[in-house]
């Protein structure tokens, strides 16, 4: 009976001891809990996955005038800190504290057992590389215990919760070339592991490619703005007017004569500060045409200068006007001539977009800087390369093919006008024909007794067509 | 590669002669660059000269007999920077591998400048530079990849924004908000565990990071704390703190793993140099007081 009566003594003290271990948090807690945070080690995405290896970081405050000697972080059921390493750093405001610590863990528990007690007002922060969360996912929160040094424990107040996600497709297929021996031997290689590793490919050919994606929007955006700007600053290069080709001189000079990086740099950092605010992506799209368009510029001038003298003549001996002779004589051939060197600078173009990714333009330059600064790893840009290549590969073949359709066509193998075919087409083909002009003016149905009034007055013109 | 394709329109309008010429010319101009840089060719020939180094000269392994060869990122003031007049590199790292050097009885040789996430591969791979002081953190992670020698310097992280934004860690914890960090720092693990909603930009160097926060292209960025205050001070005064986030984060010098002789040569100029008053005074000339 009286052992009875002990034991009720004991659990009754028991409950009381809970009771005040509970009601502690509305008196001072010697060990609060700040934050717990998680390292994202989705390959390529911003998620916390449970099961693979991460790491947790977990903020307390010492309060109070009380001293704590060690501490015990807790996971859900599935979570393990076995096999990870740990960081303690105690500090005081912005301050080390040297305090030696020790650290043990035992499955989804990690304790630390400081040589001294810790000093109350400082923060303790502790850093576990290398931990798991369970594999089931969802909201992880970390809770435990610490004693102080009067050798009194008490339980932590719970931390924030972590968003975790179980496995993705795209992890499991990583999950599995891991495990795969051929993949184990070929990454054990360091070149190949460094700047081929499978299971960066993978990733971050998904996690790249919304930077692709924005990388061709810019500059099939500003493309076009790029040819209508560089053909008006070729015909103003090409102008009589003194000032309007010095103008033009100058746009193209100055725009081909610095770095891509430069104007870049100028136009993102520069406009903000004279109040024009303008969108990362838009204000890309405007750097990457004006540029283009300088370049353009003089790949058209060549173009149209590269056209005999002889057209201009025959246009002018069937009485065009200047303005006439060059959009429906010169500009057409010139066209076809500068197709190839127009592909190519499009393909620079494309390429220099990269540049933007020194400015934070979400393009694929900043996407693949942004999985090799996760994963340490080269990879991501060689796999930046290959969405490079999808693009190139097959423009460098179209450049090749259309330039041996020219040099055929120049040689005078290409085709030829047929018969009854309308004079405007004839007059494209004229160049390519290798035709004289006599052939040519005869060919457009303009006979030797049309000739005279071509050299009328322009207001004549009018009248012969 | 801009010149090989954008160059073809004016080729053209070149006479054959002409281009020659100026082929030629830009050939000796390229020559006479080789000889009067040393300093970056002896980074590419350094590769070649490795196993000659570790063979003769045994034991520290060095990439260049007699020279103690290092490297950083040198946007990063006042641990390192170029001298805005000289173009030397100058900055508390730099001085703590001069004195280390000296300790070593070595020349002290800087590479380049080099973008701050290549450093650790740079050091994995060997060949290039001995060791890089550039205001590293040691952390397991990276220990994994290649060793750090003793701390040299306690450092925390700031959050900084603009002196007229009223953004607190809460408010860019959003998915407007955009966040520069300079890649492969502390800095970006801390915002991109920390910010999870915000978007993170990581920057080759952190100078561009602060221009962009003051022009408004970035809402805030995350940097090491003394690196923010003395930009702050310096240079770009209409930035501030918001945060000063207690990581208590120690900087070492990466060395090759492989390389154990050349890290307790290291370790034991390190200690001299904090013994015989050195740190001290470095700490004193670079942020006017001792740590």
């Amino acid at each position: 009976m009286a052992r009875l009566l002990a034991a009720f003594a004991v659990a009754l003290a028991c409950v009381a001891g809970m009771g005040v271990a509970f009601a502690a948090p509305t008196e001072a807690f010697a060990l609060s809990t700040n934050k717990a945070t998680a390292r994202p080690n989705e390959d390529g995405g911003d998620g916390v996955i449970g099961g693979i290896e991460t790491r947790l970081t977990w903020e307390g405050t010492v309060g109070g005038d009380e001293e704590v000697s060690s501490v015990t972080l807790e996971l859900a059921d599935g979570g393990n800190f076995d096999g990870s390493t740990t960081r303690v750093t105690v500090l005081d405001g912005l301050t080390r504290i040297d305090i030696d610590s020790e650290v043990s863990t035992d499955g989804n528990l990690l304790k630390v057992k400081f040589a001294d007690p810790i000093p109350a007002n400082s923060l303790l922060r502790i850093v576990v590389e290398g931990m798991t969360f369970p594999a089931a996912g969802g909201e992880q929160v970390v809770s435990g215990s610490y004693e102080t040094s009067g050798g009194e424990s008490h339980a932590l107040d719970d931390s924030n919760a972590i968003d975790t996600i179980s496995n993705t497709p795209l992890q499991q297929a990583v999950a599995w070339l891991d495990a795969n021996p051929a993949v184990q031997a070929w990454n054990s290689n360091r070149f190949l592991g460094m700047f081929l590793k499978p299971q960066l490919i993978l990733t971050s050919l998904s996690s790249l490619f919304p930077g692709w994606v924005l990388c061709l929007g810019i500059v099939c955006a500003a493309y076009p703005f790029a040819i209508l700007l560089g053909l008006a600053f070729s015909l103003m290069k090409l102008s009589r007017h003194k000032i309007v080709r010095a103008i033009a001189i100058t746009y193209i000079n100055l725009l081909r004569g610095t770095p891509l990086f430069l104007q870049i740099y100028i136009a993102f950092f520069g406009l903000p500060m004279v109040g024009i605010n303008i969108s990362n992506n838009l204000l890309g799209i405007c750097v990457m045409a004006i540029n283009s368009s300088a370049y353009l510029a003089e790949i058209f001038r060549a173009g149209i200068q590269s056209i005999p003298q002889g057209q201009y003549e025959a246009a002018a001996s069937i009485g065009m006007s200047r303005m006439q002779t060059m959009f429906s004589i010169i500009l057409p051939q010139t066209v076809r001539r500068v197709i190839p060197t127009v592909t190519s600078d499009f393909i620079t173009s494309y390429k220099d977009t990269s540049l933007l990714s020194s400015v934070g333009v979400m393009e694929l330059m900043m996407f693949a800087k942004n999985a090799t600064s996760v994963s340490g790893n080269i990879t991501p840009y060689v796999t930046a390369a290959i969405f490079y290549l999808i693009i190139t590969l097959p423009l460098i073949k179209v450049v090749g093919i259309i330039e041996r359709r020219i040099e055929r066509s120049e040689r005078g193998a290409g085709p030829r006008p047929v018969a009854g075919q309308d004079a405007g087409s004839a007059t494209d083909e004229l160049e390519a024909a290798g035709a004289s002009h006599a052939e040519a003016i005869e060919r457009t149905g303009l006979g030797a007794g049309t000739l005279e009034p071509a050299f009328a007055e322009e207001g004549g013109v009018a009248d012969v067509r | 590669m801009e010149e090989d394709s954008k160059g073809e329109s004016s080729m053209k309008a070149l006479t054959r002669r002409g281009f020659i010429g100026m082929a030629a010319t830009a050939g000796m101009a390229t020559l006479a660059g080789c000889g009067s840089t040393s300093s970056s060719s002896s980074s590419s020939s350094s590769a070649a000269t490795t196993e000659a180094a570790t063979t003769s000269d045994g034991d520290l392994g060095l990439v260049e007999d007699g020279k103690l060869t290092m490297i950083a990122n040198m946007y990063f003031p006042p641990f390192e920077s170029m001298n805005d007049s000289t173009g030397e590199p100058e900055g508390f790292d730099i001085d703590l591998g001069k004195s280390l050097a000296e300790h070593m009885g070595l020349e002290a040789n800087w590479l380049p400048s080099q973008a701050f996430d290549s450093i650790v591969p740079t050091i994995k791979a060997g060949g290039t530079a001995d060791c890089a002081i550039t205001g590293m953190t040691i952390t397991d992670e990276r220990l994994k990849e290649i060793s750090f020698s003793d701390p040299y310097i306690d450092s925390n992280q700031a959050l900084v924004v603009r002196s007229d934004s009223d953004d607190t860690e809460d408010t860019l914890n959003s998915s407007d908000k955009k966040i520069a960090v300079q890649a492969g720092t502390t800095g970006e693990e801390w915002a991109r565990e920390n910010l999870t909603e915000a978007t993170i930009v990581p920057l080759d160097e952190i100078i561009s990071g602060m221009t962009g926060v003051s022009t408004g292209s970035y809402d805030g960025l995350v940097i090491d704390l003394p690196v923010a205050s003395n930009q702050i001070k310096n240079s770009f005064t209409d930035l501030k703190v918001i945060e000063q986030i207690q990581t208590g984060e120690q900087y070492g010098i990466a060395v090759n793993k492989d390389n154990e002789a050349l890290l307790d040569a290291i370790n034991t100029a390190l200690a001299e140099i904090k013994k015989d008053g050195t740190m001290d005074s470095l700490e004193q000339t670079w942020f006017g007081t001792t740590l």
